[in-house]
């Protein structure tokens, strides 16, 4: 049978909103503070730097081949997604705080990916410890009695596990794909066997996505112009769906001139290579390391605890 | 709302990357191969729809589109979904590698489908293609929840209560994203018509001077 803990109903706002709110205005204050710093308003990103690369440093991260990265990354993050217990997944995000440690990667964008982030893990971290089903030897805190209001132990530690693996995943991102630029990645990742194809659309999509991102900001300030306020009503969507309409219609009509434009400065299917690629021994030695300390992680998660 | 590393178990997001990967391979040639340039920037404009937010009494929900992505496209929505959401990971803050693929499965198979029962029932007229329109845009939030639930309950009983409060929540942006989709696709059949017609493939081609 669980363990039941009774405790009175007026503790419960003590004991799980107070925290809960105060993580949430937390989360919401970091979310203002970091909202106007990613694009500076109305100033084209600069796409010929991409963002994927600012800060080309010489650290070991970025050094190290594209190739052996994104196999590294991809490996290391499967393994530390299987992990299934709370102190292996906190070593990962003590490994991934290294990495970023050694790439000095922009605080920004990571505090960003995080907030993210928040979301999806805040509604796990509030709806687990309430929905698990109870299991003998799980510890239950019930509140005033009411049965369908018990707090499992159990669901928290599930919850905060798997906040702290997709965290680990999170940091691991920017110290890794911020290391290259986007064209050397994607040549990476085809000479890895994807198709050259696949590489270009992610070019070309992420080029537009920042040139409609800026048509939309021009739409919406000329909305908010005429007195458009986004509230809760029909009038709010049909706008909405103008303004999606609208965007379309643009995108498709410019796809058109996009790829004749293409076509006039000689495109056949591909975009030169950019960089060269050479796997010295060291890019090895680094991907098998990072490789083991995953497998380590494992070992340490299924056979020891 | 996406699923984020470490919920799923290595099954499932292994099993989401093989499968997404075969039928992003399948959407792929359902689209002349000169024309997939033109999808990526398609993807783009899509991209940046799904990024809008709309008011819900206190919070605000963005949209998902796949219903609309998938009655503007057909099959190739497959593919620019999965290219989205890859862009979403790499470059943008959501991270979600592991689940890359099974985020892929849970808009991409709704967007496929609904662009079938679009092209199927959208008959002539404009306010028969703006109902099929918002009715699809619906279905297609309301099978993305769906799958987000089934693919939540892959990690075992402990995430039934909260596959099914997930599908509860989706309830109130079901609703928002039917009427925007009809608006939209009404919209569209009132501008620019052509658009409607079949799956991507613009028409005929226009010279630009």
């Amino acid at each position: 049978m669980a363990d039941i803990i009774h405790i009175p109903l007026w503790q419960l706002p003590l004991l799980i909103l107070m925290p809960l709110g105060c993580i949430g205005a937390g989360v919401i204050y970091l979310r203002r503070l970091t909202h106007g710093k990613q694009l500076p308003r109305g100033e084209d990103p600069d796409w010929s730097v991409p963002p994927l690369a600012d800060g080309m440093g010489a650290t070991l991260l970025h050094r190290w081949d594209v190739r052996a990265k994104i196999l590294t990354l991809l490996v290391y993050s499967f393994a530390v997604a299987s992990l299934r217990n709370l102190l292996p997944a906190l070593f990962s995000i003590i490994l991934s705080l290294a990495a970023m440690a050694i790439a000095r990667v922009s605080a920004v964008r990571l505090l960003s990916r995080l907030l993210a982030l928040s979301g999806f893990l805040g509604m796990l971290l509030v709806l687990l410890p309430f929905t698990v089903p109870a299991h003998s030897g799980d510890t239950i805190f019930l509140f005033g009695g009411i049965h369908w209001l018990g707090f499992n132990v159990r669901g928290l530690l599930l919850a905060v596990t798997i906040a702290e693996k997709a965290v680990a995943i999170a940091l691991l991102m920017e110290p890794f794909l911020a290391t290259a630029s986007l064209p050397v990645m994607l040549n990476g990742l085809a000479r890895l066997g994807l198709p050259e194809m696949v590489g270009q659309m992610v070019l070309l999509s992420y080029r537009y996505v920042h040139v409609f991102l800026q048509e939309a900001r021009r739409m919406a300030a000329g909305m908010r112009v005429r007195g458009f306020r986004k509230r809760t009503d029909i009038h709010t969507l049909y706008a909405v769906a103008g303004f999606l309409g609208m965007l379309f219609v643009r995108s498709f009509e410019r796809t058109e001139r996009v790829f004749d434009a293409m076509h006039a400065r000689g495109y056949a299917g591909r975009f030169p290579e950019q960089g060269e690629f050479r796997l010295r021994g060291r890019d090895i030695l680094l991907a098998s390391a990072w490789i083991l300390a995953g497998g380590a992680l494992i070992a340490y998660d299924r056979i020891i605890l | 709302m996406h699923i984020s590393d470490g919920v799923l178990p290595t099954y499932a997001t292994v099993g989401g990357y093989v499968v997404s990967a075969a039928l992003t391979a399948w959407s792929a040639r359902k689209i002349r191969s000169d024309d997939l340039p033109k999808l990526a920037v398609v993807t783009a404009a899509f991209f940046v729809a799904s990024l809008i937010h709309i008011p819900l009494g206190p919070t605000s929900a963005h949209l998902l589109i796949p219903g609309l992505t998938g009655a503007l496209l057909g099959p190739p929505a497959f593919l620019s979904i999965g290219l989205g959401l890859l862009l979403q990971s790499f470059l943008f803050q959501f991270g979600g590698l592991t689940a890359l693929g099974a985020n892929t499965l849970m808009m991409g198979i709704p967007a496929v489908i609904c662009g079938w029962i679009f092209q199927r029932f959208k008959g002539q007229k404009r306010m028969r293609q703006a109902i099929v329109g918002g009715l699809v845009g619906a279905l297609g939030t309301a099978m993305a929840a769906t799958f987000l639930a089934l693919l939540l309950v892959t990690g075992g009983e402990d995430f039934l209560g909260v596959a099914k409060l997930a599908l509860l929540a989706h309830i109130p942006v079901i609703t928002i994203e039917g009427i925007v989709s009809a608006f939209t696709i009404g919209f569209l059949a009132r501008v620019k018509p052509d658009l409607l017609r079949a799956a991507f493939m613009p028409t005929e081609k226009v010279r630009h001077g």
